[in-house]
């Protein structure tokens, strides 16, 4: 029965009762969407990174992270790379020669990082020949083609087909040159890493900079499911204990920060938008006690405990709040679905997102766990908010409460 | 043995520089199945006496017996234990639930005393169908005509089974037609029932259906006479 009653008194007053539920509705969509938004950028962040830049795990020698010495290579590449694919979840390896090198082109000069794979092996771990947006991916068997990105493009001032010329170091310490032609032009989502990060054939890196067959700075590592990444970088450190072992957290702990940040800010965000509901919550429950004085007189007067009374002004809070988070909810479910679907189109302020390593166009998202920790998050606050107007309505003195004092 | 025996009662409310005295010394006592009607000017002291002998306020000195307890000495969490099971409430403006249909302010009570559902439902339905409100069990209040709502109201003070029920001012809404059925149908459940019915009342014709009548002026009894038969005009 106090269910019944409290669920109905909650529609005695159906304005006062919709303006609350229409505002929790509404301020949570707006929490719910913003961190959906916020999520979207930070997982497309994580994807792009893992899918051009780190993989999931990468293998190399100790220390070549830290300047890129041309010495610290890993051998025998091959037999690595294949059990390595063994180990479950891993969805493919691929090597990569990585060194520092410097591009020149008639118009100018830039700092490059040449990345020399095979290009048949490096797409079961990067997603790079779906972002030329001219060109291709070393389509045919020429030597000495190159893919560069779009901003270092620009900054060379080059096109589709134009030549350039890399300077590099060979193993020796000798300087070496290198003339190539581009044959294709990617996008990611970061301009910084279009900036500076350039593809060759190992093959034609390899004769320049003399590395043995098998031989190979990188070993790159992607998975089938980003959740298995410590799982399966603790089997690699296992299997090859001389090898720096490194998941793409450790590789860009900036990333996993931001990730890890985004989560956190969304829960403060919400719970501060849920406080500030929570005073008009106990601005309508008040009303409700103002208003029922003379009902609440005569509760007490029957016989009614306190205590039931107290329950019932809780349980019409808990509904009040819970209806509007519940419509709250099924909007955010709504439009989440929706513009994860369709995007948003952010190329607005493209220029400045793409900076960070954002892509232009969001696809906002949630986990089913925020809005379980989100219900809970009303649910208490509902509670906290309901204990104020409850406890002013046990207060009452039934003679005076009956007679409406 | 009285069902409600007042000794010395007195209440002085110091709300205001100066103080109130409600009630000067009442001293009271109602038998079971007695018809009283409590009656005097306005601030006299009736309903403050009412709050005293109902449990809803404490006095300032005096006794209220009931059931052989004093009830003025209960700690407050069993004073509305108490009400709940000894006392039947009638007010002015009613006072049912407005969420709840006919039925289930009816019912609500013995919810809260935790009766069993089949003698809730049996109980419910003798109460509405002697009220003459059978045909309006689903109706909620605001559908109701004044008596009809009131009527409700006495069945829900009937539905726990009090020792006593204490009323309000229950006509004081009423038009003449309806406050006689009312009347009438107190009359009959307190022929029926021995259920003892007090009255705080200015209402003529609550007090021509009155089998004792007790006067308040200033706070205190100034006269308290019974009268052989229901019909009979009583001549404070």
């Amino acid at each position: 029965m106090l269910l019944r009653v409290a669920w109905r008194n909650v529609w005695r007053n159906k304005a006062r009762s919709m303006v609350i539920v229409i505002a929790v509705a509404l301020g949570l969509w707006g929490g719910i969407f913003s961190d959906a938004f916020m999520q979207g950028m930070s997982q497309q962040l994580v994807h792009s990174v893992i899918y051009t830049q780190t993989g999931n795990i990468q293998l190399n020698q100790p220390g070549f992270l830290v300047n890129h010495d041309m010495a610290l290579t890993i051998p025998n590449t091959d037999s690595i790379v294949t059990q390595v694919e063994n180990i479950p979840g891993v969805a493919g390896a691929a090597t990569d020669i990585q060194i520092a090198a410097m591009a020149s082109t008639a118009s100018g000069s830039a700092g490059i990082m040449i990345n020399g794979i095979n290009p048949g092996e490096y797409v079961k771990v990067n997603e790079l020949n779906k972002m030329l947006t001219e060109g291709d991916y070393f389509k045919d068997s020429r030597a000495n083609q190159i893919v560069i990105g779009q901003q270092l493009a620009d900054k060379l001032k080059v096109k589709l087909h134009s030549r350039i010329v890399v300077t590099l170091q060979t193993t020796a310490g000798n300087i070496v040159y290198g003339a190539f032609r581009i044959t294709g032009i990617y996008s990611t989502s970061s301009t910084d890493f279009d900036g500076q990060t350039v593809y060759v054939r190992d093959d034609d890196i390899r004769t320049l900079v003399n590395y043995l067959p098998g031989q190979a700075s990188i070993i790159t590592v992607l998975l089938h499911n980003n959740d298995d990444t410590k799982k399966v970088t603790d089997a690699i450190r296992g299997a090859y204990p001389n090898l720096q072992v490194q998941p793409w957290m450790e590789l860009s702990p900036l990333l996993q920060m931001v990730t890890g940040t985004v989560q956190q800010t969304a829960y403060i965000f919400v719970g501060i938008i849920l406080i500030a509901l929570a005073f008009g919550i106990i601005n309508t429950m008040l009303m409700a006690v103002l208003d029922r004085t003379h009902e609440i007189g005569m509760l007490l007067s029957i016989g009614m405990k306190p205590r039931l009374i107290f329950s019932m002004f809780m349980l019409e809070t808990v509904f009040l709040s819970l209806t509007g988070a519940a419509a709250g909810m099924a909007v955010s479910i709504g439009s989440i679905y929706w513009f994860g679907q369709k995007g948003i189109n952010l190329s607005v302020v493209a220029q400045g997102i793409n900076a960070f390593g954002y892509s232009s166009v969001v696809y906002p998202t949630l986990g089913v766990d925020f809005y379980a920790d989100l219900a809970l998050m009303v649910f208490v606050i509902a509670m906290i908010a309901g204990v104020f107007p409850a406890r002013r309505a046990i207060r009452l003195k039934p003679a005076e409460a009956v007679r409406g004092d | 043995m009285p069902v409600i025996d007042i000794k010395g009662l007195s209440k002085t409310y110091n709300e205001t520089m100066v103080p109130v005295h409600a009630l000067n010394g009442v001293n009271l006592s109602f038998e079971k199945g007695e018809f009283t009607a409590i009656v005097g000017p306005s601030g006299c002291g009736k309903t403050t006496l009412l709050n005293m002998i109902g449990g809803l306020d404490y006095p300032t000195s005096g006794e209220v017996i009931i059931g052989g307890e004093d009830i003025t000495k209960m700690k407050s969490a069993k004073l509305v234990e108490f009400r709940l099971r000894n006392i039947g409430f009638i007010f002015q403006s009613y006072n049912l639930i407005p969420v709840l249909t006919v039925k289930e302010n009816t019912e609500f009570i013995m919810e809260l005393q935790h009766r069993n559902p089949t003698e809730i439902k049996e109980r419910v339905q003798y109460l509405l169908a002697a009220m003459g409100l059978s045909d309006k069990m689903n109706v909620r209040p605001k559908y109701l005509s004044g008596g009809q709502q009131q009527r409700v109201a006495v069945a829900r003070a009937l539905a726990s089974k009090p020792t006593f029920i204490l009323a309000d001012e229950p006509t004081a809404n009423l038009d003449s037609k309806s406050t006689n059925t009312l009347l009438d149908l107190m009359a009959t459940l307190n022929e029926k029932e021995q259920v003892t019915f007090i009255f705080s009342t200015h209402d003529q014709r609550v007090m021509d259906k009155a089998k004792r009548i007790v006067t308040l002026e200033d706070g205190k009894v100034i006269s308290d006479s019974k009268i052989a038969t229901s019909h009979e005009h009583a001549g404070v």
